[in-house]
């Protein structure tokens, strides 16, 4: 057996994994608090990105919007990591071979390194362009590679039931 | 003409036949109701909390409510088409369905409450700090959406 499935395996045969699997309500009340902090995480990241692609309110500086919205941003990043992992603790047997899921793991892998790549490059210039109506091309690639990435993770995250 | 009518009617209808019997076309009207749904959380989140006072002290509210209503009111818009569509499937099932009904009421609820004292709160808040009215509008708002958000992950659990 490969060694991730192996872990999978622990998981889903944990008590507290078969608790949460077996219980009547807890899987859809965690769930639920999972798809509304999406709504929070990617909801606000949307936004910046509309900002950045000029779409959107282009009075405000990217910067301060983005210093706006940060905190909701990892507030919505942190409930629905967790509430995401409580999930996959009950059924993590299950989702190890369900290519929607390892399809959205791959995405998350890479939504995260977009950030790393935008904050040291484009975004330490960004006093140079936070108040263009038109940011550069680089920051609107990052914007478009964004929303591209987290409607993916929408997308796996729906289908990871349908299969 | 009843509710129930217009219902079968739906589930009857063209759009009806096609989600009923597509093995993929309800999974792909439902993705794209959450991505909606994203934006739209998004937009009003970001409006709401700027109208408490809380986020971008110093920029104008009015512009922020206008340039965001329009992604809140373009995702809407999706969001009601893919949620006929969404109806259409399962017409029947959300006639009876309590979480549907309050969905519905909390739905109608957020959007007059949006079109009226909203707006007039929005357009009034450039005029110094946020008054207790403002902070008001702000919190029923969050709440309406909110409920309409529950209610509606509940249609499919109840």
């Amino acid at each position: 057996m490969p060694f991730l499935q192996h872990i999978c395996q622990a998981f889903y045969d944990s008590n507290f994994g078969t608790t949460i699997r077996e219980s009547d309500y807890a899987f859809s009340i965690i769930e639920s608090v999972h798809v509304l902090s999406i709504t929070l995480l990617i909801g606000t990241i949307a936004v910046l990105d509309l900002r950045m692609l000029g779409l959107i309110l282009r009075p405000v500086s990217v910067k301060k919007l983005a210093r706006a919205v940060f905190p909701l941003t990892w507030a919505g990043f942190a409930v629905s990591f967790v509430s995401g992992f409580l999930l996959f603790w009950s059924e993590a047997a299950k989702n190890y071979s369900n290519p929607a899921f390892r399809i959205k793991i791959i995405l998350l892998l890479l939504v995260g390194l977009n950030p790393l790549i935008f904050h040291t490059t484009i975004y330490r210039r960004v006093h140079e362009w936070e108040v263009q109506a038109l940011t550069p091309w680089r920051a609107r690639t990052a914007a478009i590679v964004s929303l591209t990435l987290w409607s993916g993770i929408i997308i796996a995250g729906r289908a990871i039931a349908y299969f | 003409m009843s509710l129930l009518w217009l219902f079968t009617a739906l589930s009857h209808s063209s759009i009806g036949q096609f989600t009923q019997s597509s093995r993929w076309g309800f999974a792909v009207i439902e993705t794209v109701h959450l991505l909606a749904l994203a934006l739209l959380g998004g937009s009003v989140l970001v409006v709401d909390l700027k109208l408490f006072g809380l986020i971008l002290k110093q920029e104008s509210t009015r512009t922020i409510g206008r340039d965001l209503s329009r992604v809140l009111l373009g995702s809407l818009t999706v969001m009601i088409l893919t949620g006929i569509g969404l109806l259409s499937e399962e017409a029947g099932k959300c006639y009876y369905s309590p979480a549907f009904r309050w969905k519905m009421a909390l739905l109608a609820a957020a959007v007059i409450f949006y079109f009226t004292l909203h707006r007039r709160a929005l357009l009034h808040a450039d005029e110094g700090a946020p008054t207790l009215w403002a902070r008001t509008a702000a919190i029923i708002s969050l709440t309406l959406w909110l409920g309409v958000g529950v209610a509606g992950r509940a249609i499919g659990l109840l």
